[in-house]
């Protein structure tokens, strides 16, 4: 078993840990608990920075050499890191421990998906032709940054259809929440489809070409900008623009999974 | 308030004129850019779903014959390139351009006026403020603040006659300085601001849309999009464009293929594709390059790219002692024999590979099958002639694409530019911080439209700040 599978399942265990820090939390309200919640979130990002840089070294020797960037595997285990890289970057936002305890189940899900599905390919692939490129990396890591933030927004949106005392946080806060993590959102994923578009040019000829997973990212991106104007511009709050919010990130799934498995085109090899 | 100014002008202005303004100030409402945008996602969605430039027969084998019908009704076979996306996207230029431009004057009268300092009321009702009692200043401090104040090289002459006041908002100007810029003074205070760039964010958003989608529109207006294939030493001066019926599109040079190369991973897996082709212009060689999948070669506005590839055989005939070398559709005649090569197959019924050959038996067509592997079926007689197939090679060829984009310049500044406004529209923030003389001492008070959260925890930071230079 090579190194990166090793740790990336240690990742993986922290992350099912993680949750059980949260539970921990609800039964005992203590504050420090959150401390150390946040302290294992830290080291669980390092090891998968780490476990992330491994594959990359050990696709080298095996005479690959490429960044863990090319297969559905390498972009789920990419996608978990997002979410933390988001919940770090935005930690002084999110000091209310139900958000932090869905997105520690939903990295959860991602690396398990990925270290556990068998229609999941796992070793590591030769990059075909087409994904021989620099554009791949910033590319593909806006992208799944993105895809990141619009977790958090998806939270805070869901959360702001449900009550319960003492567990959600209130409602203009969850209201602020989701705001912040689309204005984060929304300009990496201009950035990720500019960097596609570019990219598409330089590979394809033509930097767009009605792809379906271009068409569904550009669906994605009218809906939240649909959600920017509707708020700003027409100074909608509360349930409707939770909704608004919630289509946006089931677009976002839709442009990530489902493009994959029922649509077919050029983006196949599924990142 | 808008909605209240509409109608009253409606009314004001007689019913014909009041109907072209709503109607303008339909097309230029957020309203409408909400409608056309969810149109425009709704009509994409379709284009994913239903099979984009398919043949008759693609679709009838999975939709009923009406459906197939409405399909190329709505133009849903070619969703993107159809009259109504197309027209969709042109009013929505529109909306966006009347919506911007209304916007950007309004904006421009609100910047035309003079920037005011308000008075001592309406800073102590902002959220933000907070007052320095300059009465209670130390008079010991007045040493250091001769000393400070004539370093910022203040009138001597108003140092003499001062009081603190004075030293006081100075020096609360000079710690804010480094940040704020000063738009407005007078005798009784100053407007301090920052981050004033981010009110010009939407403007540059909306306008890099338009100049996007500008740029794709001289990019269909003007460039073409086509392919070419080449055979290794073949060379061609026209490329062809897809379509019902292919067009030729002259290129004005020619591309030679010197060589194509395929590499395969040890697994089996494609690792590069390699064309070397030269660029003849005007019968010299003017360019050589090696075209990869993601490295094309671009000459005189053209871009050529590897696309794809494929193997075209080749069929070493002897025909009656003499070595002929043919390729599919390839014609040949020989006193009476008149033949013609139609199709090559790998494997024929298990025998390997053959080619079908078909020619005149006294005038009446007829075809046989020449198979490699097998040797009673390698050589034959045909009128009176003896033909033995000798070897098949399959030579590679390479799939180049062509495009010519002159708009990809104006939407690669598009990009640009986008991002900027994103940036300057989402992480810069307006901030304006007023210092006021007050009845009871200096006020200084804060606003910001955007990030309210963060300016308050600024905001806090800088009376910690003035309150420790006080001591």
């Amino acid at each position: 078993m090579a190194w990166n599978d090793r740790i990336l399942g240690i990742v993986t265990l922290l992350y099912l840990f993680l949750f059980f820090i949260h539970i921990l939390y609800f039964a005992l309200r203590k504050e420090q608990i959150m401390k150390f919640m946040w302290v294992t979130l830290y080291v669980t990002l390092g090891l998968h920075t780490l476990g992330l840089l491994l594959r990359w070294v050990e696709s080298y020797k095996l005479g690959l050499g490429h960044a863990p960037l090319s297969n559905f595997y390498e972009s789920l285990i990419v996608y978990g890191w997002s979410v933390s890289i988001i919940l770090i970057v935005m930690k002084r936002h999110l000091s209310f421990p139900i958000i932090t305890l869905i997105a520690s189940l939903i990295s959860l899900f991602l690396m398990g998906y990925a270290s556990l599905s068998p229609s999941v390919q796992r070793h590591i692939q030769p990059l075909i032709p087409a994904l021989q490129s620099n554009w791949l990396h910033i590319h593909v890591i806006t992208c799944f940054m993105a895809y990141a933030s619009f977790v958090i927004s998806f939270i805070a949106g869901l959360l702001y259809l449900v009550t319960w005392k003492g567990i959600i946080p209130p409602r203009d806060t969850l209201d602020e929440i989701n705001y912040r993590s689309i204005i984060v959102g929304f300009p990496l994923l201009s950035a990720g489809i500019l960097t596609g578009a570019v990219w598409a040019h330089y590979a394809w000829g033509s930097y767009w070409s009605w792809d379906p997973k271009e068409t569904w990212s550009l669906i994605t991106w009218i809906i939240y900008a649909l959600y920017l104007h509707a708020r700003l511009v027409k100074g909608w709050k509360g349930k409707k623009i939770a909704l608004v919010s919630i289509l946006g990130f089931l677009s976002v799934i839709f442009t990530y999974f489902g493009v994959n498995f029922i649509l077919s085109g050029l983006h196949s090899y599924a990142t | 308030m808008s909605v209240i100014k509409n109608k009253f002008e409606g009314a004001d202005k007689g019913s014909s004129q009041g109907l072209s303004h709503s109607i303008y100030s339909f097309l230029a409402s957020i309203r409408f850019t909400v409608l056309l945008l969810s149109m425009i996602a709704v009509g994409s969605i379709f284009g994913t779903v239903i099979k984009q430039g398919g043949s008759a027969e693609e679709y009838l084998s999975l939709y009923s014959e009406n459906t197939y019908r409405l399909i190329t009704l709505l133009g849903l076979d070619d969703a993107y390139h159809s009259l109504w996306f197309y027209g969709l996207i042109m009013l929505f230029v529109v909306n966006l351009s009347l919506c911007t431009m209304g916007r950007f004057s309004r904006f421009i009268k609100d910047s035309k006026r003079r920037p005011h300092l308000p008075d001592e009321r309406t800073l102590l009702d902002m959220e933000m403020h907070f007052e320095m009692d300059f009465k209670a200043q130390d008079e010991m401090n007045y040493p250091a603040a001769s000393h400070e104040v004539s370093k910022a090289g203040q009138n001597r002459e108003n140092l003499l006659g001062t009081n603190s006041e004075v030293w006081t908002r100075g020096a609360i100007m000079r710690s804010l300085e480094g940040t704020y810029r000063c738009v407005y003074k007078e005798t009784e205070g100053a407007v301090l601001e920052k981050g004033s760039l981010s009110r010009y964010g939407v403007f540059v958003i909306h306008a890099s849309i338009i100049l996007i989608l500008t740029g794709g529109f001289a990019g269909t207006m003007l460039g073409y999009k086509g392919y070419m294939v080449l055979r290794k030493g073949e060379s061609k001066d026209q490329a062809l464009i897809r379509g019902a019926q292919e067009k030729a599109q002259p290129l004005g040079f020619a591309l030679k293929c010197k060589d194509f190369k395929v590499t395969f991973y040890p697994g089996g897996e494609p690792k590069d594709y390699v064309s070397t082709v030269e660029v003849i212009d005007n019968g010299r060689v003017v360019l050589e390059k090696k075209i990869r999948v993601n490295d094309p070669l671009s000459y005189k506005g053209i871009h050529v790219y590897q696309a794809s590839y494929g193997k075209t055989p080749t069929f070493l005939f002897n025909i009656d002692g003499e070595n002929v070398t043919l390729k599919e559709q390839d014609t040949y005649s020989k006193g009476d024999l008149l033949l013609m090569v139609v199709r090559f197959e790998n494997t024929v019924h298990n025998f390997g590979p053959g080619v079908l050959i078909a020619y005149l038996d006294n005038g009446e067509p007829k075809t046989s099958w020449f198979l490699r592997d097998v040797e009673r079926l390698r050589g034959k007689q045909l009128q009176g002639v003896n033909i033995r197939l000798e070897e098949i090679k399959e030579d590679l060829y390479t799939g180049l694409e062509i495009s010519r984009d002159p708009g990809v310049w104006i939407v690669w500044t598009g990009f640009a530019m986008i991002l900027f406004g994103l940036y300057i529209n989402f992480f810069m923030y307006h901030r304006k911080i007023y210092v006021r003389k007050g009845s009871k001492g200096i006020i200084v008070a804060g606003t910001a439209l955007k990030g309210r959260d963060a300016f308050k925890q600024e905001f806090a930071k800088i009376k910690g700040n003035l309150n420790g230079m006080e001591r």
